[in-house]
């Protein structure tokens, strides 16, 4: 089609400072969601805004079923959007699934990072023997048919569960961003989610790591920050937010912004 | 707060704004104070020639007639209108919430709809608002038909609002909502700080790389893509699923499936390794046999004519195995550089790593093996062997569908809850057709004064409810149901009915289901929950009796009368039994039909929320009570049906027990408070019948049996319980109250525990009936290894995550009403606890966080806390925190000999105990710091998930950060909370050290019978707290005596065999620090052996 994958992906560039700091959003949100933590980074870095190719914001004739099956497809399309912009070493953030698609990135170049903060990451989401990923597969199957049966009253009832604090303007706001995922979309990224497991491969990050995790997240357990600490191959610090729920950007911008510069700045 | 009309109308196009103005005045000359999407719906269809007219003419039934089919829309239009409240009239009626926000929600799917870019990115430019974007008609429709009462009121005519929408999103032809042929251009600006870039950024999208071929999975098109590389072409791949991607990728390569390998690398072939390398690696194969391999590949490829030869050299575990050794596997990687440095044009190497750690092995091995072999690193994260399975699914999901919420999936029956009316697309004969719709008339006038919906509540999330419905299905949700429902039910009831009768009396009539989408293609659904009251009711069965089917079809299923209590039983029909019960009750039959469409309509029939609440606060006031009937068994087919055995069931269950009215029949109507106070009247025999919990004797002795300490606390709380439960002391309204509320203060947290387990025995039948929850802890223990935590009590674990602590109590309670909850460390409590807590002991009702109440009428809180305690001796040796933190470890004896030592070759065994006993009295701080770092050891070591935050924290590296205090709020809480419990009982301290003191002489006793008394013994503190905790733990007094007399002496005797009895040898009965209990000791937390080294 031969579309521009920085206009597709909503790519925008914001901020006056030297160094380069990408947010990426996660799994039903859109770049949106940064807008409560962006004013604290805006004077110190050059900012890479951008929308997963699922997200409700870009355009869904956009979202190839066939492509798009592994987060390695999501991997290429941040890859060629740090490349497309000529950037050479960056910060990321990656929320939820983009903390995955950070992980993987950095494998594939780890010249390219000099960072990764992970928000609320998980390597696997479905319980193992000897790991607790906080779901067993019929419950997530139990999630799809729901999702599948009435996906309105799906979204109604994950945002609120999933912000998990009491902030009803964070819950509106996740309720709105999921909901203009398409319900199709929504699905099948949340199948590939769920299918994927980063947990043979966390040995071959090199770059430090920050973990940032809620204290109560329905979707990760504290203990799988851990886990990241433990078996990332990188210098790894764990951060601990004490608030709840999966989306602290939205329901605690300003506790988050606070550890997030901190983590930065070492 | 509703919109001014002048600012709705901004975001709407010409065309959709006089669409709305057309609402507005349909509003203002009904004198409606809101503009409403139904309002829109009635202007909309008022045109002859409207879009949504021409949808619907398109989408229509083919099993009515256009014309019929079009009165009954306008029909039920018309009376869903008269059903809004009048007010004074208004020039402008402002917009609805409802209405405004389908206009919001059509202006987010406009903006992702690309057609429509082109008109957002004119109006970008002219009005630098970007917020506004002008919603057209269609998408203004749309949106519209997403509305739940618009849904319906469009289902009551028999039209489907997912096929209206079908069909205005697909018009027919040529019609000027056709999809522009060009594809859109996305004119977003993006041009910050990159405009002086010469080179035209970004990349085709989607890459053209792979998307043209279909087949294959992408990690199997990832590794082809590597081999195509000119440098680090050989793919490793690590990953858990690694080896099922080269397997599947060897498989598509094999099998020469299309669209994996790239055309110039067609006709590549694999040659395995694996097997060989793997024999000689583990010596089962020789070195010339590998050697022959690797010439034979060599021959392959000096003859090969196509791309080349991948060389398969399987799990790299293989070569980085303990029991491998070193100079094979050097051998074997020298060989494969070789080979792949001689035939590097036409020579691939694959491999697969299935951890990171055995790839970082190799690597630590042979440093520079990514340089020799070329590799490539490919990190496998998932694997799916082919995404047909997927496929399937978005074209199933459609995506022309710009909101979900009507997928038609079996899985919406699942949830009684969701008000959804789907098109009932009933085939009925014409005639059946017309009583019909005279009946539904005369229906709606009667019902026209009803208030109007409120379709927030009947949207309630059923994914809650679905979750709801696996956990706590008792929760009475009867109550979120919506008046307005209740004609919508009624004709939808009605409908079935004639739809009933139309096949039973004409049974010739065929069955076409006149499904117009995709979409609906094998099921008509009905999926409904009617709900009346009792003045419909009666309207309706007066109007039943004059259409003379009555007789027929209303014969009611036996069990519905049997669960209403007051009733006579007899064949007397719902109505009737309705009207002559004496209505103090509410009574509520939730019925959810499940139609199919193969099968013959109600053939399939479940029950799945039969609830019964009946709550009656006074009688004196009764005037205002109303009575919920379920519309469903006003029309009862179902009993005639051989399926529904679940109803049933219910009736025999229920029938098999008279006396105790609707007891057993589901766990699900367990918020009647009716039944609640028919069990625990007779609990004393139901639950185990052993105890009249009136009998404050009885209760006192089994009490004080059962836990065997604690004397004048279990005193005073058998007297308080027997107070309490007789109801004649405490009243909330004119109610006598039956629960009971206890606080435990002071130590001995586990007498407590104790006790709270009897309570739950003797009062409720067993110790399942025990609710416990430490709230310091919330969802884990504490100390994952303390002997003392171990106890599993039926507890509030990892499954509940992510619930709180109310809920889980509600969860809980539900499925127990009579129960003890237990309530450890109420300090801790979180302020949803508290609330919840506070709201409960003062109205009897547990509100959990959803606000929804749960009676406790026969429950028993038991809460304790271990601050402010009188008890608190100074100076005692072993303290409770000490026995606390014992941990369940296996006990050894070490024997040694004390020969050197001249000075010590005269003491005797006495002041060696004293010694043991002095080293514990002076030096207590220095085993239980000793203690405290075992525990921060073991907590590296045992990473438990339920580890509280601050375990973790208090491990290096991580960093909290500042949460908020709330103590001060809880101070002021717990003295409230304490002044409203029935009684606080403090208990004592366990007397650990007299007992250890007693434990010491039997053990010294034990000792001297076996080995003589020329052997020294030392116990260390560690097995002593061990000792001390099993013995607190214990039901039985002299446990550990016995254990003492049969373990610890077999292991005297044992070592006395190994050792000989000779002098100066000192025993040691030590703790193994890292070693734990594997078997225990029958009743008692101690290892059944101890070894003897």
């Amino acid at each position: 089609m031969g579309i521009n994958l920085l206009e597709a992906l909503n790519v925008r560039v914001v901020g006056s400072g030297e160094k380069i700091l990408v947010l990426a959003h996660g799994f039903g949100t859109d770049q949106s969601a940064w807008q409560r933590i962006l004013p604290f980074f805006l004077p110190h870095y050059r900012i890479i805004l951008y929308d997963l190719v699922c997200a409700g914001s870009v355009n869904p004739d956009y979202f190839d079923f066939r492509r798009y099956t592994s987060l390695d497809a999501y991997v290429d399309d941040l890859l060629n959007i740090l490349d497309a912009l000529r950037v050479d070493r960056c910060y990321y953030v990656g929320h939820s699934v983009s903390a995955m698609i950070g992980i993987l990135a950095s494998i594939r170049r780890p010249d390219l990072f000099i960072k990764l903060i992970l928000l609320g990451a998980s390597p696997r989401f479905l319980n193992d023997k000897n790991y607790h990923g906080g779901f067993e597969q019929g419950e997530i199957e139990k999630v799809f048919s729901a999702m599948e049966a009435n996906y309105e009253a799906w979204v109604n009832g994950f945002a609120p569960l999933s912000v998990g604090a009491d902030v009803p303007a964070a819950v509106q706001e996740f309720s709105r961003t999921l909901f203009n995922m398409r319900p199709d979309i929504t699905l099948f990224v949340s199948r590939t989610v769920f299918n994927s497991d980063l947990r043979g491969v966390l040995g071959l990050v090199r770059i430090p790591c920050c973990i940032i995790q809620s204290a109560q997240d329905v979707s990760v357990p504290v203990s799988v920050a851990a886990y990241l600490k433990n078996h990332l191959g990188g210098r790894n610090t764990v951060e601990i937010l004490h608030t709840e729920g999966h989306l602290p950007h939205l329901s605690a911008p300003n506790l988050l912004a606070r550890v997030l510069q901190r983590a930065l700045s070492r | 707060m509703p919109t001014p009309v002048g600012t709705a109308r901004q975001c709407l196009t010409d065309e959709a704004a006089r669409a709305l103005d057309d609402a507005v005045a349909v509003a203002r000359r009904r004198n409606h104070a809101q503009t409403t999407s139904l309002h829109a719906v009635s202007a909309l269809l008022a045109l002859p020639s409207s879009t949504l007219r021409d949808a619907c003419s398109r989408a229509r039934s083919s099993a009515y007639l256009p014309r019929l089919q079009f009165r009954a829309l306008e029909l039920s239009v018309g009376v869903s209108l008269d059903r809004l409240p009048t007010s004074k009239s208004v020039d402008e009626p402002p917009i609805s919430n409802s209405l405004m926000a389908a206009i919001k929600r059509s202006q987010a799917n406009q903006r992702r709809h690309p057609e429509s870019f082109h008109m957002h990115q004119l109006q970008q430019q002219q009005q630098s608002s970007l917020s506004c974007v002008k919603v057209e008609l269609k998408h203004f429709i749309l949106s519209i038909l997403d509305d739940p009462i618009v849904s319906r009121v469009f289902g009551e005519a028999g039209f489907g609002s997912a096929d209206i929408k079908l069909s205005l999103l697909h018009p027919p032809s040529s019609s000027r909502f056709s999809r522009p042929r060009c594809p859109p251009l996305f004119l977003c600006n993006f041009t910050s700080g990159f405009d002086s870039d010469p080179t035209p950024l970004g990349f085709p999208f989607p890459f053209p790389g792979f998307s043209g071929s279909p087949n294959g999975d992408a990690n199997s098109r990832r590794i082809a893509g590597i081999l195509t590389k000119s440098e680090r072409r050989n793919p490793l791949l690590v990953g858990i699923c690694a080896n099922e991607a080269l397997r599947s990728f060897s498989d598509s390569v094999e099998r020469n499936r299309d669209g994996v390998l790239p055309e110039e690398l067609k006709g590549l072939k694999i040659i395995y390794l694996e097997k060989v390398l793997c024999e000689f690696l583990n010596g089962t194969g020789t070195e010339e046999l590998m050697d022959l391999k690797f010439k034979e590949v060599g021959q392959i490829l000096e003859t090969c004519s196509g791309p080349g030869i991948v060389l398969g050299i399987g799990e790299l575990k293989s070569l980085v195995d303990d029991g491998v050794s070193m100079d094979a596997v050097n051998r074997v990687v020298a060989k494969l550089t070789e080979l792949l440095k001689f035939h590097w044009k036409k020579l691939w190497l694959i491999g697969a790593a299935s951890g990171d750690d055995t790839y970082s092995k190799f690597l630590n091995r042979f440093p520079e093996i990514e340089k020799d072999w070329d590799l490539n690193l490919l990190p496998i994260t998932s694997f799916m062997p082919s995404i047909e399975g997927f496929s399937s699914k978005p074209s199933l999901m459609g995506s022309f569908v710009p909101f979900g919420g009507f997928f038609t999936s079996p899985a919406d029956f699942k949830i009684p809850l969701t008000c959804k009316s789907i098109a009932m697309t009933q085939p009925r004969c014409h005639l059946c057709n017309e009583k019909y719709e005279q009946e539904a008339s005369a229906m709606r006038k009667g019902g026209a004064a009803t208030s109007v919906a409120d379709q927030h509540s009947e949207k309630l999330p059923s994914w809650l409810q679905m979750a709801e419905l696996d956990t706590n299905k008792g929760l009475d949700t009867a109550k979120a149901k919506d008046d307005s429902t209740a004609l919508n039910a009624k004709l939808i009831g009605l409908e079935k009915k004639w739809n009933d009768i139309c096949l039973r009396l004409h049974q010739t009539q065929p069955c076409p289901l006149p499904v117009n989408s995709q979409l609906k293609s094998d099921n008509v659904c009905t999926d409904s929950r009617f709900v009346s009251n009792l003045k419909e009711s009666n309207s309706r069965s007066s109007s039943l009796d004059e259409s003379g089917y009555e007789n027929q079809n209303l014969s009611l299923p036996v069990d519905t009368q049997n669960i209403s209590p007051p009733r006579a039983n007899g064949s007397i029909s719902p109505l009737c039994g309705v009207k002559n019960a004496d209505l103090h009750q509410k009574v509520s039959v939730s019925i959810s039909l499940q139609l199919e469409a193969n099968v013959p309509p109600l053939s399939r029939c479940t029950l799945p929320n039969l609830s019964v609440p009946l709550d009656n606060p006074s009688p004196s006031s009764v005037t205002s009570v109303t009575t919920d009937l379920g519309l469903g068994t006003l029309y009862a087919p179902i009993c005639h049906e051989p399926k529904n055995s679940r109803l049933q069931d219910h009736s025999e269950c229920v029938q098999n027990r008279p006396g105790s009215v609707s007891t057993e029949h589901d766990d699900a109507s367990e918020n009647s408070s009716y039944r609640r106070a028919k069990i625990s009247s007779c609990c004393g025999l139901d639950s185990g019948g052993q105890l009249d919990p009136k009998d404050f004797k009885s209760l006192w002795g089994a009490l004080t049996e059962k836990v065997g300490r604690q004397d004048e606390a279990i005193c005073l709380i058998s007297h308080t319980v027997t107070r309490c439960r007789m109801g004649n002391e405490k009243f909330r309204g004119a109610k006598p109250r039956r629960d009971v509320w206890l606080h435990f203060l002071g130590c001995d947290i586990v007498g407590k525990r104790k006790i709270a387990a009897a309570l739950a025995e003797i009062l409720f039948g067993s110790r399942e009936n025990l609710i416990f929850i430490d709230l310091r802890t919330q969802g884990g223990i504490s100390n994952p290894l303390s002997l003392v935590c171990r106890q599993d009590l039926n507890g509030y674990d990892a499954r509940f995550r992510g619930k709180t602590v109310v809920d889980f109590i509600a969860t809980e309670l539900c499925k127990k009403p009579h129960s003890v909850v237990f309530l450890e460390n109420i300090d801790s409590a979180d302020l949803l606890a508290q609330s919840s807590l506070s709201q409960a002991i003062r109205t009897g009702k547990f509100p959990d966080s959803h606000r929804r109440e749960i009676s406790i009428s026969d429950t028993i809180f038991v809460t304790t806390s271990t601050k402010n305690s009188l008890y608190r001796k100074e100076g005692t040796e072993y303290t409770e925190e000490r026995i606390l933190r014992a941990k369940n470890c296996q006990i050894k004896i070490i024997v040694e000999s004390i020969s050197g030592d001249t000075t010590r070759s005269g003491i005797d065994v006495n002041v060696l105990a004293n010694r043991e006993s002095e080293v514990n009295s002076t030096g207590p701080q220095e085993p239980s710091e000793f203690q405290e770092r075992a525990c921060k050891r073991s907590r590296k070591t045992f990473l438990d998930l339920n580890l509280p935050v601050q375990g973790i924290e208090e491990d290096c590296g991580y960093v909290s950060c500042e949460s908020d205090s709330i103590s001060e709020n809880s101070e002021a809480w717990l003295e409230e909370f304490y002044e409203q419990v029935d009684e606080k009982v403090e208990l004592k301290p366990f007397d650990f050290d007299s007992r250890a003191k007693k434990l010491m002489e039997k053990i010294m006793y034990s000792f001297r019978e076996t080995m003589g008394s020329k052997c020294l013994l030392e116990v260390h503190p560690e097995v002593m707290g061990q000792l001390l905790a099993a013995a607190w733990l214990s039901d039985r007094m002299m446990a550990v005596e016995d254990w003492i007399d049969q373990v610890m002496c077999r292991s005297f005797v044992e070592a006395r065999q190994k050792y000989g009895p000779a002098a100066r040898t000192m025993i040691k009965l030590v703790a193994c620090e890292n070693l734990f209990v594997e078997e225990h000791a029958p009743g008692i937390c101690l290892p059944a052996r101890i070894v003897v080294n």
